[in-house]
């Protein structure tokens, strides 16, 4: 056999849900009476497994806490069957497992797939870019003639999550070791931050998400304020939610076109 | 022993003892820690070992080179790892003698090659390229093994000693690897450590493994045991001073406890001097 050909095998014993037949196996493999080649490759197997188990759960605490070891592990082999790793870091083997909540959901629990994308994108911030936090300032800084003009640049943290649930409930009684309660169908906007290293997220008000949306695309300031015209006292709520984004170190860097 | 200077005794850092070594100072000469757990541009682990780094040296050890592949060793891997390497200018880069990626998807895990010509050619090339793009010398580690190919040729430390020798790469070479697979592929031990030549040797791997009955288990969950220390002391006859890391992995204990068998590989070392000393 040629070292590809040896490969291939190895790998369709570990991977396959049809496993090559033992003959096959112990051509290639040496055995001995009490492990023949095939348990020796079993061991491999269980292990290529659990593994996959393991990451999904550092990933995913939350849900794995929702549906219970047994049920989370089934999930995870299932969803690896179809995703297998393609990434060099193993804890990013969950990067499509909100989208397979979402088309295979479990009785009951139609919001489980927010709740995954809700931890996944947790831990992206986590693992996002540091960046030096924009002064109080930032704004007020700005010349009156420039505001409308200047862009915000966002910490490679800042993420704004739409979600057809609102995890809110479910996430604090998680936190709190309570039961799950019921889901809470409803389209909601999520901003995932980190404080230092702690990551954060919270519900946004629905013209805030506009905002944030908008910021994250590049608009310009004053396009930015604009998705604050909807409801009542549009100046001080553009106001204080653009104060909360610098206060909270969400906001990089203030840009105009001068600057660029 | 082998080339450069002495690092002293360390332990692999992990996540639960980061408030440790962030709240005084190094308990050990130096640490290792797990490569692609730091690739990420930010967050917590990559902050930590910046400050760790400026106090002691570091060692990145890699789990995903799969070096043995047929697949070569995808760009972007190794773009993150020359990143990492320039921001933390470790004592020692390091992976394993194996093979685990096919097709573009990861195994994730150390899987054991043939050891055969055909073999060491392919793993020769991909070591140089390796090495070429670092821009320095790459240490292989031995794996822990539960099967072996009826092709091989080769013995796995002559493998080893072919390849540090045809590649200029060193060995990373974990004692209790050596002990496990012993065990479990009916291999002599001592004619291992003894294949291996010594200035080739980078440093030493210590850790635990489970006996399952049928096999060990190479778990790194455990103290280093018995058998295994005394492996290593025949290691410290064969290398001399040796640099040794201990890996905790699984079950972490509290700080104290791994350190204790970091102090316990320096202890072994300083004995095993003295009985050398005219």
């Amino acid at each position: 056999m040629t070292l590809a050909e040896t490969q291939a095998l190895f790998h369709e014993a570990l991977t396959s849900a049809d496993p090559p037949a033992p003959g096959r196996l112990e051509a290639c493999f040496a055995g001995t009476a009490d492990l023949p080649a095939p348990d020796r490759l079993a061991i491999y197997a269980s292990m290529y497994a659990a593994r996959r188990v393991d990451a999904l759960r550092q990933t995913f605490p939350e849900l794995a806490a929702v549906l219970g070891d047994e049920r989370f592990a089934a999930l995870a082999r299932d969803y690896a069957s179809v995703h297998p790793s393609s990434h060099h870091d193993i804890a990013r083997l969950g990067h499509a497992l909100p989208a397979f909540l979402r088309e295979h959901p479990g009785p009951g629990r139609p919001d489980l797939g927010d709740l995954a994308a809700l931890e996944w994108q947790r831990q992206e911030a986590f693992f996002a870019a540091p960046a030096t936090a924009a002064g109080r300032d930032a704004l007020a800084r700005l010349a009156p003639d420039d505001f409308p003009r200047a862009r915000l640049v966002l910490a490679p943290a800042v993420r704004l999550l739409e979600l057809e649930h609102d995890p809110t409930p479910l996430w604090r009684a998680l936190q709190a070791g309570a039961p799950p309660p019921s889901p809470s169908p409803g389209r909601c906007a999520v901003a995932i931050w980190r404080n230092g290293f702690e990551v954060v997220h919270a519900r946004l008000p629905d013209a805030e998400a506009e905002a944030l949306r908008r910021a994250a695309a590049g608009s310009t300031l004053g396009e930015v304020c604009e998705a604050f015209a909807v409801g009542a006292e549009p100046a001080r709520a553009a106001y204080d939610a653009l104060s909360s984004w610098v206060a909270e170190g969400w906001v990089a860097a203030v840009g105009t076109d001068a600057s660029r | 022993m082998s080339a450069g200077r002495h690092l002293g005794h360390g332990i692999g850092l992990r996540p639960p003892h980061f408030a440790a070594f962030l709240g005084g100072p190094p308990p050990v000469d130096w640490v290792e820690v797990v490569t692609e757990n730091f690739m990420a541009p930010g967050g917590r682990p990559i902050a930590v070992l910046e400050k760790v780094r400026a106090e002691i040296p570091v060692a990145l050890h890699g789990v995903s080179l799969a070096i043995g592949s047929i697949d070569p060793p995808p760009e972007p891997y190794l773009a993150d790892l020359v990143r990492l390497v320039d921001r933390i200018r470790p004592a020692h880069v390091s992976d394993h003698l194996c093979w685990g990626r096919h097709r573009g998807r990861y195994v994730h895990d150390l899987l054991p090659l043939p050891y055969t010509w055909e073999a060491l050619e392919h793993v020769v090339s991909r070591v140089q390229q390796v090495q070429e793009r670092l821009g320095r010398r790459l240490l292989l580690e031995n794996p822990s093994a539960y099967v072996a190919h009826r092709e091989s040729t080769l013995a796995e430390w002559e493998f080893l000693a072919e390849l540090a020798r045809r590649s200029g790469c060193g060995v990373l070479l974990d004692v209790n690897n050596v002990y496990v697979s012993s065990r479990n592929l009916g291999l002599d031990p001592i004619a291992y450590l003894d294949g291996i030549p010594p200035a080739s040797v980078g440093y030493v791997h210590l850790a635990g493994h489970a006996d399952r009955g049928t096999h060990l288990l190479d778990t790194h969950d455990a103290a280093v045991p018995p058998a295994v220390w005394a492996l290593h002391r025949h290691a410290l006859r064969r290398f001399g001073p040796v640099p040794t890391l201990v890996e905790w992995d699984d079950r972490i204990p509290p700080l104290e406890e791994v350190v204790a068998e970091s102090r316990r590989a320096a202890a072994l070392e300083a004995e095993a001097d003295r009985r050398i000393a005219p």
